[in-house]
């Protein structure tokens, strides 16, 4: 291609046209020639599976024999039929409940002691946020499993016996899992920090604002923004929860099935039982849910998300 | 028009790329640059199993110059899902192990090749005629069985015989082992046994004791409700006695014998296939023993010879006269059958087990020998359960645990099992 390319430009200059800029669309098309690698990726590896995704959320699909179209039965099954999906959904629910307030809590705790850290703030910063790039990995989550099963170093330290074979405790073990990589939050929260002007803390001191107070009326308003971004990309990802839950509970959502959390419901009907139909459903739900409730948390941020920029003007 | 031609070079560019992604792909290659044909032939299983496969494998290879194996194995879960994968992608190994669950499936998915058409290789007259019949669906003959497994009540020898509870006989019901898990665990102060409620296994074989079967001839549930409460009645009254294994540690069953309570010397018997047992010399090096899996009230066997795990050609094979043989040689050889041992269960062929049968040694005796001693007892096995079993199989633990964590009574939970398993069958 690159030798048909080369008289096209040699006849360029006898055009009479903008001498100095290209023309709208040849740019386009240079723009589309860098694109495409992942135009191409983002088509064959995630809109044209989402398409036949959804194509095969309508039929009833084993993997061995042609899809068969059941029209919206895998829906009607999912929500009148299935207790177990229920329980699913429940436990998802209580999952993000529980994981997303303790991990911002924890990520913003944390962020607020390094700031103010006078030495070694490098050194810790990346000590804490390994956790994020460590945690995400089976092994860590196998080891987690270990550390709570019976015999393992909480029913050693405490003798409450093992977690993960307790229906009561072993959410609670798959979400503390989760909440221990707070990195990315917190790295996140640690800019957003820096940002503060130091001048409105002085002022607040000048007014006899105590450090808690200065927490709550500088402190949270101007990170508030931060904090929303957080509390939405967390969430996403809570709903979406898999692994900690897999490994912790051996692949099976016990005991119990008080982990079975959606996607290892989704993984486990379209994996274990062979039923991509019903599981393509289930993802299409999951999808639609979470786009719900991302749309719900945007509309109350504009009760209580301080943008500078609302009052400055734009003079920033 | 530089923006068309443009969006022509997008165009290629990406035909370019995918060819390359494809090529990529379909790289399985057929035969080496050699001459000679590769087959593709995997299997799940331990390191055990695997090392004695290689082994044979390896021998194939020699007696068949012109044919060289790639073998491939993993963990029973994992190979199923990448099996299941592979046969939807049409890309199924030549040959691969396949378990009495899938059967049913992968022939219906046209994945097996009815292996009649090539019996001029694959010599089946040595089998067991109603072992062989399993591998049939529809009076196909998809799969050939490689060994045969019964179950087993498998346990500490020198605990059970230390605690002065009477050993278990051939013929003994379910209330008789009732009464030896009570005593065991009153005299060791710890469970008999391992909760058999969570076990579809060994609810089957209860079942059968009563002359029940789990699944009708047409594939649909052979028994109701009232049967499972029933069961699982039985189970839980024990659990709460405390002469079967605590839900803490019967929801940590993973199928290795490492992680039942027997494994972790919590419990003095266990149930379990006969040849896995094998596993529990390594824990337990004072020896454990086989007996026989209670029957019903009447005396009514309910354990049966299962065939313990197929072998099939993929019906997209290349090669399906030398992908036969090499079922053939799994089977039917006889130095094949000395390596392999009893690590796939007893051979299927009679011959072999005749023959090699005696010069079995260790854990591969014992299974041998327990096998004999049921030798024309049990009654014949059910045919290849329907498709949905292998899901069901999992749904009936995760009902049994609501049971065992009290969360459910055993009436609730088997009712949830029927609806589970009715709609589980219809799809």
């Amino acid at each position: 291609m690159t030798t048909t390319d080369v008289p096209a430009r040699t006849a360029r200059p006898s055009r009479p046209a903008v001498p100095k800029r290209r023309p709208r669309r040849e740019r386009e098309g240079a723009a589309w020639v860098f694109l495409s690698p992942w135009v191409l990726g983002a088509t064959v590896l995630t809109l044209l599976p989402m398409a036949v995704s959804l194509y095969l959320s309508f039929t009833d699909y084993d993997l061995f024999n042609p899809p068969r179209w059941v029209g919206l039965r895998n829906y009607t099954q999912m929500f009148t039929e299935d207790p177990r999906y229920w329980r699913s959904v429940l436990t998802t629910l209580t999952y993000v409940v529980l994981a997303v307030p303790l991990q911002l809590a924890l990520a913003l705790l944390v962020a607020i002691a390094l700031k103010s850290m006078k030495r070694g703030k490098a050194f810790y910063r990346s000590a804490f946020y390994a956790p994020s790039l460590l945690g995400a990995s089976m092994s860590i989550a196998l080891v987690w499993r270990a550390v709570f099963n019976d015999g393992g170093t909480v029913d050693n330290l405490f003798g409450t016996g093992g977690w993960v074979n307790k229906p009561g405790w072993a959410l609670l073990a798959v979400a503390l899992l989760t909440v221990w990589q707070f990195g990315a939050p917190m790295v996140i929260f640690l800019a957003g920090l820096q940002q503060i002007p130091a001048e409105l803390y002085e002022a607040a001191a000048v007014d006899g604002a105590g450090t808690w107070r200065q927490f709550l009326s500088v402190t949270v308003p101007m990170l508030s923004p931060v904090l929303f971004f957080n509390l939405v990309l967390q969430t996403i990802q809570a709903f979406q929860v898999f692994t900690p839950a897999f490994a912790v509970s051996a692949g099976k959502g016990g005991p119990a099935d008080s982990t079975l959390v959606y996607t290892l419901y989704l993984y486990d009907r379209g994996f274990v039982a062979s039923h991509m139909g019903y599981a393509s459903a289930m993802a299409w739900v999951l999808l639609l849910v979470i786009g719900a409730v991302t749309v719900v948390l945007f509309r109350t941020s504009r009760s209580w998300v301080f943008y500078a920029s609302d009052t400055d003007g734009g003079a920033r | 028009m530089p923006g068309h031609r443009t969006k022509g070079f997008c165009a290629s560019a990406a035909a370019l790329v995918l060819c390359a992604v494809l090529a990529g792909c379909g790289g399985s290659g057929d035969s080496t640059g050699d001459g000679k044909v590769v087959l593709r032939y995997t299997w799940w299983g331990n390191p055990d199993r695997a090392e004695r496969t290689e082994q044979a494998v390896a021998l194939f290879e020699k007696q068949h110059p012109d044919v060289r194996v790639q073998t491939s194995f993993s963990g029973y879960d994992a190979y199923k899902q990448k099996l299941a994968t592979q046969a939807a992608g049409g890309d199924a190994p030549d040959v691969m192990q396949l378990d009495y669950r899938q059967i049913d499936q992968y022939a219906s998915g046209d994945v097996l090749l009815d292996l009649a058409q090539q019996k001029s290789v694959l010599r089946t007259s040595e089998i067991d005629q109603g072992l062989l019949a399993t591998g049939r669906v529809d009076g196909t003959q998809y799969a050939v069985p490689q060994g045969r497994g019964t179950e087993t009540v498998v346990y500490d020898v020198k605990t059970w015989q230390d605690s002065g509870v009477p050993l278990p006989h051939e013929g003994w019901t379910w209330d008789d082992w009732a009464d030896a898990m009570r005593e065991l665990a009153r005299r060791t102060g710890r469970p008999g046994a391992t909760d058999p409620g969570q076990s579809e296994d060994a609810f089957e074989v209860w079942l059968r004791g009563r002359g029940k079967s789990l699944y009708t001839e047409d594939g649909r549930l052979g028994f109701t409700a009232d049967d499972l409460t029933r069961w699982w009645t039985f189970t839980d009254r024990l659990r709460r006695e405390g002469a079967v294994s605590p839900a803490e540690q019967t929801t940590q069953l993973d199928g290795s014998v490492e992680n039942t309570p027997l494994g972790r010397g919590k419990a003095t018997s266990d149930t379990n296939w006969d040849a896995p047992s094998s596993g529990y010399l390594a824990i337990i090096p004072t020896g454990v023993a086989l007996a026989p899996m209670p029957s019903g009230e009447d005396g009514t066997p309910g354990q049966y010879f299962k065939p313990s795990m197929f072998l099939g050609v993929s019906a997209n094979t290349d090669h399906p006269k030398e992908a036969a043989q090499l079922v053939d040689f799994l089977i039917n050889d006889r130095e094949a059958a000395e390596i392999l041992g009893a690590s796939r269960g007893i051979p299927v062929n009679e011959t072999i087990r005749e023959e090699v049968g005696p010069r079995l040694k260790d854990f591969d005796k014992t299974v041998a020998d327990y096998q004999s001693s049921l030798e024309g007892t049990l009654k014949d096995p059910p045919q290849a359960p329907p498709s949905g079993d292998n899901a069901l199989q999992t749904t009936f633990q995760r009902d049994y645990d609501q049971v065992s964590y009290e969360r459910m009574s055993p009436r609730e939970a088997a009712e949830n099992y029927v609806t589970e398993a009715k709609a589980e069958l219809r799809s």
